[in-house]
């Protein structure tokens, strides 16, 4: 069997940021559904949260490039 | 990158999976100076867009017509339910062209990767969405200075109203996601959903056409792998349409940030 | 092999580290190029396109808030319309009300008319039933009196033997007695008790 390890290290990096990208999500559905009109307020924050969280996984595809075996 | 030499790889016959060298498509010249085939797409895509805009602008009708209405449309989703909602009713028409310029070329770039004959999402590349994501965090970061000062705009990185001790260690987490995180990975994010997204297809499909060549029963396996291909080609659509929206978005909230009035 | 950085067997003439470096090194020429292109369209959406689209807005907001003047001014016709309408309504409803509380006011009275008339008819009735019947009985009376008094005259005479009648009449003791009987006075005796 060949391949890279490094995207064994993307696929582990991937899991906190989708958890964290689902969990923020699933808050801003149910700050919506609860109360419609907040939505402009919550749309902002949720995409920042998602900015911030996702960062991590993305990281994780650039250095699975950049320390390649 | 050839067939040929994928296929020695494999040990003669077996399949070989598409890899990054499929993107690599130089027309002219050669090396780190060579006209690729992106640029001459991302060439091509300004052009369209400038010329749909400027010929869809043209008679300004009241009552727009299917061009016009598809132009205002977008612009509108661009104006207010980004720019108006996030940077504010004050000040957010200066910033309105940059956000509905990055919004349409990075969607019509991004479209370009499912619509023959491009094929080739340019954004897969990673100079481009770096390059615009430099350009955002250029802009944020002037606009931001002219807003409130130099040593203002660093100042207001930091919350207001945090306990003393805390605020050098607040200083650096934000001025590492100020300075590095935001630029990073508002390229990256677009550049890693188009680059795997595409990759993804290229295997779908030249995997699909390596079985329906192989003998036995593999043939079946290649037809439901390019129903597969169909599948993912609807659903990289959506995924192109939500990368530029998310860039965009996300441009607009970092140029927000910059110049709210206290951060 | 990587699977990612594939050095392709012919390295070199394919394209050279291009070929095969890794994806996120970017390529001086795209970024240069994505610069350029992206500075010439924002050019031409900042001085061209955004005016043009922002003039169509303010036309159409325009527009639309004289059309919402329109709007409002047929509103307040209709209003007013609406209004007439019902205050006719109203005049109808109320002399249609009038004319019921009339007919009825004129029906009571046509019924309380026709009872007086019936009763008064009635009482007439009643009243002249009463005077026949208050003038027979004093014709009986005068009748059976002169009847009664003849017979007690004819039988006492026959009894007596010989004609009272010219007594009777003389002394009125038929009427007396009558009288008598009429106040109560006259007591049953044993006539001959003695005998």
């Amino acid at each position: 069997m060949t391949g890279n390890i490094a995207i064994l290290g993307y696929g582990l990096s991937a899991i906190g940021p989708g958890i964290g990208v689902g969990l923020i999500f699933a808050a801003y559905i149910n700050g919506v559904a609860r109360q419609p009109e907040a939505r402009g307020m919550l749309q902002p924050i949720a995409f920042l949260g998602m900015a911030i969280t996702e960062a991590l996984a993305i990281f994780g595809i650039a250095l699975a490039f950049v320390f390649k075996v | 990158m050839s067939i040929a030499a994928l296929g020695m790889e494999g040990g003669g016959d077996g399949f070989v999976a598409p890899d990054a060298s499929i993107f690599w498509e130089p027309v002219i010249g050669s090396g780190a100076t060579a006209i690729t085939r992106p640029v001459i797409l991302l060439v091509i895509s300004a052009a369209l867009v400038a010329w749909f805009l400027l010929a869809t602008t043209k008679r300004r009708a009241l009552v727009p017509g299917k061009g016009q209405m598809m132009t205002e449309s977008v612009y509108g989703l661009v104006r207010n339910s980004i720019a108006k909602d996030i940077i504010g009713s004050h000040d957010f028409m200066r910033f309105v062209p940059l956000l509905f310029t990055m919004f349409l070329l990075i969607l019509v770039n991004n479209l370009f990767g499912v619509i023959p004959p491009f094929n080739y999402p340019t954004m897969s590349r990673i100079g481009f969405p770096v390059a615009l994501a430099l350009t955002v965090w250029v802009i944020f970061h002037i606009v931001g200075m002219k807003k409130h000062g130099f040593i203002g705009y660093w100042k207001s990185l930091v919350p207001s109203g945090l306990p003393k001790p805390m605020i050098p260690a607040i200083f650096v987490l934000e001025l590492i996601t100020d300075l590095f995180t935001r630029p990073v990975t508002l390229g990256l994010r677009l550049f890693g959903n188009m680059f795997a997204g595409h990759i993804l297809m290229a295997l779908f499909i030249s995997g699909g056409w390596y079985m329906l060549q192989a003998g036995g029963i593999l043939p079946v396996a290649g037809v439901v792998t390019w129903a597969f291909a169909i599948i993912m080609t609807l659903f990289e659509l959506l995924v192109e349409f939500l990368q530029a929206y998310v860039f965009t978005l996300l441009s607009a909230l970092y140029i927000a940030g910059a110049v709210a009035d206290s951060h | 092999m990587h699977m990612l950085t594939i050095p392709a067997a012919g390295g070199e003439t394919d394209g050279g580290f291009w070929a095969t470096a890794a994806p996120i090194i970017p390529h001086p020429i795209e970024f240069f190029f994505s610069l350029a292109v992206f500075a010439i369209l924002f050019w031409v959406v900042a001085k061209k396109v955004v005016p043009r689209l922002e003039q169509v807005y303010a036309e159409r907001s325009a527009a639309i808030e004289g059309g919402m003047a329109r709007a409002e001014e047929a509103q307040a016709e209709a209003k007013a319309a609406l209004e007439s309408y019902n205050a006719q309504l109203q005049d109808a409803r109320g002399e249609g009300n009038k004319i019921r509380e009339d007919a009825r006011a004129q029906g009571a009275q046509i019924v309380a008319e026709m009872r007086a008339q019936a009763q008064a008819e009635a009482a007439r009735i009643v009243d002249t039933a009463q005077k026949q019947i208050e003038a027979e009985r004093q014709s009986a009376v005068v009748s059976l009196r002169t009847e009664v008094g003849r017979l007690s005259t004819d039988l006492a005479s026959r009894i007596v033997g010989e004609s009272l009648q010219d007594e009777v009449r003389q002394k009125g003791i038929v009427e007396r007695f009558l009288a008598e009987l009429e106040a109560g006075d006259i007591r049953p005796e044993r006539v001959g008790g003695d005998l």
